[in-house]
């Protein structure tokens, strides 16, 4: 089913300037570059692969790459990219804590009411389009069940619009979860800080009183955009205005 | 030492009344082929049992620095004669370099005789004092001065240094009071043993002066981290000129301070480099290769070389976590000498492997900077196998361990990469807002709008129950007269009515469940019961299956054919509808 999809998406003329032969040699080369140490040669190879193709595995090997070469901020962008294609995905999770762990920044996140990485998984999962088809799948389906329903009479006809009237709205729930999916992933508010030592002032200015110093690796949600500057807010609440430049959205 | 023995018969002939004359010898000898610059050896030419002179040798770049000095000795011993003549030359080198001396000759009698050249070797010294340092010392004080000398003047950090305190005096009588040694601010320092300080046997000529020599002391000194390491002056308080009419005045004397260059070690090192420096080899061994589990094992690393053998810590041994070990014991057999610190130093570790299987220790590393090659070197020693059998079981200590553990989680590192498929997608295209989930949204709805058109469409004619009835009985006449309409269409005669005929008959037989025999007016009429045209509908029916069989029988034809179809259908029609 998946293939299928995967074929509906490049029906229209959509056909990714690399093959997925070309893609999966690459990554089988990177792979085996990585497995033998020499992780520059692999994050060359994987970067190529990722200009044109997702995914969170892809992301994931770019941050191991990243992190194996010292490159500590790089590789919480690459596992955060990770985690937004495939939410609650642990051994990214078990990566990215060790990643921070070697940043210098601690922010006590605000308490949040917050379900386990199994409710994230089924409300993400690997695949950004499985709310979309599921959305799809139920929409087919509730006309279905109602154009049987409407043939037949007394209790099944009665049963079956109902079931029809769950499917419409289940339908309507998945692709309101498939658009908010995408909209995390094609426009995450999130950045990291790279730069090793920023000064968050209190306004779209240099010179502002500086309210507070990050330095590289924090995770920061980004906000409003002015001339170069942009609004974050730190995990425990607290707003300044940071340099643009200083930060690399997720 | 070569020696070249000649029995000259002419000797013989020459003096007859030496019936028993001794060999003539004529050689040269060093009492060393080999020492330090600035150190002094004996050169001695002997020409025995001959008379004679002989020439000086060629000394080939060695100067001179006592003698020559002249001795002859002769011997009458029971009827024997024997005479030596020989003479000495104190000679000396102060650059290193191998120097040849060449060969002296003597003229005996009427022949000429040769020694042998000798090869002597001139180091560089570990005490050498150079020649700056004797001036400048001679310019401190004429009478007294100490030197400190250095052996190296530049060392990588970790390298050994040889510093040699002399004391160069010109009274006749001087005694050591005190003196204070020099703080060595960045050294680590390791007393070279030289016994009892005595004046030296030679005495040294300095700008001519000479001046009797004491060594002091000597150290080997290790510097310990990079840059200029600076040695202060050494300073001495002697008491000169006692006798027993004197009390002899006190002197004091300085030497000069010196520096050395350190040179940090090359930032590449292998990591296994804990600050040895030198050149070393390494080897193991285990007591045994095959014990029980919970047995003790008894492995030996050895470190064998010059260097700084005592600043050398133990390993670190990389061993399998079940492998119980103890802090090494250490055991040196370093001599320290001015040739610097050598020997071995080697680490006794205990083992005690507590599970059984075949166990591999090692392979062990030991990485040092070698001072010749200028360069990291790591040398290995194993790995070694040892067969560890299962132990007793009977003892105590199986009953009292556990026989789980906790798995020791030694080091965190990220997690590999992922080993199957990547789940690849095309970047920037989802499903969601796409042309084909468009599609795939708006396909259900059409076909759903087009069944409600269908139903709707159902529902007219249901409601509609004549219409339908004549719809229903116009189709079952099509259906019966299907072969008959083909057969008109081909404008076949015979087929056509003979399918006419069949129509008919199977038609009626059917439905009213009369035989072909039975099928006749009055019968239909029956069957036909209640309908006010029952008779005529009768009539006609057995006039039209009369008319076909008419036709089909003789060339007769009542009505067109086409005229004949259409009645035929008519008539069904009226039977079908009620």
């Amino acid at each position: 089913m998946r293939s299928i999809a995967f074929a509906l998406c490049l029906l229209p003329g959509i056909v990714p300037a690399m093959d997925r032969a070309t893609a999966d040699s690459l990554v089988a080369r990177a792979t085996a570059a990585y497995t033998q140490g020499d992780h520059a040669g692999a994050l060359a190879l994987f970067d190529s692969v990722y200009q044109h193709w997702r995914s969170a595995g892809l992301a994931y090997a770019i941050g191991n790459c990243h992190f194996k070469l010292d490159q500590v901020p790089e590789a919480i962008v690459s596992y955060e990219r990770a985690l937004l294609l495939e939410p609650g995905a642990e051994d990214v999770k078990a990566n990215l804590e060790l990643a921070r762990q070697r940043t210098m920044d601690r922010v006590n996140e605000l308490p949040t009411f917050r379900l386990g990485g199994s409710w994230d998984r089924w409300l993400g999962g690997r695949d950004v389009d499985q709310w979309a088809r599921r959305g799809l799948w139920g929409w087919s389906l509730a006309f279905v069940i109602a154009a049987l329903a409407l043939l037949s009479r007394g209790t099944l006809r009665t049963v079956g619009l109902s079931i029809a009237g769950t499917c419409i709205l289940f339908a309507l729930l998945s692709v309101g979860l498939a658009a908010r999916r995408l909209r995390a992933v094609e426009h995450p508010a999130a950045g990291i800080v790279m730069q090793p030592r920023v000064d968050v002032r209190s306004e779209p200015r240099e010179g502002a009183t500086t309210l507070f110093l990050l330095h590289s690796g924090t995770k920061v949600s980004l906000g409003a955009e002015r001339s170069g500057w942009v609004e974050v807010t730190l995990a425990n609440g607290n707003v300044g205005w940071m340099p643009a430049a200083a930060l690399q959205v997720i | 030492m070569m020696r070249r023995t000649l029995l000259l018969l002419l000797a013989g002939l020459t003096w007859p009344l030496l019936a028993a004359a001794q060999e003539i010898t004529f050689d040269a000898r060093v009492d060393r082929t080999s020492f330090e610059g600035g150190a002094s050896i004996r050169l001695t030419i002997t020409l025995a049992n001959a008379q004679g002179s002989f020439s000086n040798p060629d000394l080939g770049g060695l100067t001179v620095v006592q003698g020559p000095f002249e001795s002859s000795s002769f011997n009458y011993v029971n009827g024997r004669m024997s005479s030596t003549v020989s003479r000495t030359y104190v000679i000396t080198a102060t650059r290193p370099g191998t120097y040849t001396i060449g060969p002296a000759s003597a003229r005996v009698g009427g022949g000429t005789l040769q020694t042998q050249p000798i090869t002597v070797k001139v180091e560089k010294g570990s005490g050498a004092t150079s020649d700056r340092l004797l001036n400048e010392g001679q310019q401190r004080d004429r009478d007294l001065f100490v030197t400190i000398s250095l052996s190296k003047s530049k060392v990588h950090v970790g390298e050994q240094v040889v510093a040699t305190y002399t004391l160069f005096s010109r009274y006749p009588n001087l005694e050591l009071s005190k003196y204070d040694l020099p703080a060595l601010n960045g050294f680590w320092a390791e007393e070279i043993d030289r016994g009892e300080t005595t004046w030296e046997d030679q005495l040294r000529t300095v700008n001519g002066l000479q001046y009797r020599v004491a060594v002091l002391k000597k150290q080997l000194l290790f510097p310990q981290r990079a840059g200029t390491l600076r040695i202060e002056p050494l300073r001495i308080t002697c008491v000169v000129n006692r006798s027993f009419f004197n009390r002899g005045s006190q002197v004091e004397a300085m030497s000069n301070a010196t520096e050395l260059q350190v040179l940090p070690l090359p930032p590449n090192a292998p990591p296994g480099m804990q600050g040895a420096v030198g050149s070393f080899s390494f080897s193991g061994a285990l007591d045994r290769d095959q014990l029980r589990a919970d047995e003790a094992l008894e492995l030996t690393l050895t470190v064998n070389g010059s260097g700084n053998l005592k600043l050398i810590e133990a390993p670190a041994l990389d061993l399998p976590p079940d492998v119980e070990r103890y802090d090494p014991k250490v055991n040196d057999r370093i001599s320290i000498s001015g040739n610097g610190m050598s020997g071995s130093r080697s680490f006794t570790y205990l083992l005690i492997p507590r599970h059984a299987g075949e166990l591999v220790l090692g392979p062990f590393a030991l990485s040092f900077f070698d001072v010749q090659a200028g360069a990291y070197r790591t040398v290995q020693a194993g790995p070694f196998t040892v067969q560890v059998t299962p132990g007793s079981g009977s003892g105590q200590a199986q009953l009292s361990r556990p026989s789980k553990a906790d798995v020791e989680v030694l080091d965190t590192d990220i997690r590999f990469l992922r080993t199957g498929d990547l789940d690849l997608r095309p970047a920037g295209h989802h499903l969601l807002g796409s042309w084909a989930w468009w599609s795939g949204m708006a396909a259900p709805v059409l076909a759903f709008a087009v069944f409600l058109v269908w139903r709707r469409r159902e529902d007219q004619r249901a409601a509609d129950p004549a219409g339908r009835r004549r719809r229903e009985a116009d189709k079952v006449a099509r259906r019966r007269f299907k072969d008959a309409h083909d057969a008109l269409k081909r404008d076949a005669r015979e087929p056509f009515y003979t399918a006419m005929n069949k129509a008919l008959h199977g038609y009626l037989g059917d439905r009213f469940g009369l035989g072909a025999a039975e099928l006749n007016a009055a019968a239909l009429e029956r069957a036909l019961g209640e309908r006010p045209d029952a008779a005529a509908l009768a009539r006609q029916a057995t006039d039209l299956i009369a008319a076909c069989d008419m036709a089909r029988y003789a060339p007769l034809e009542v009505k067109p054919r086409q005229a004949m179809y259409e009645e035929a259908i008519t008539l069904v029609q009226r039977l079908e509808r009620p």
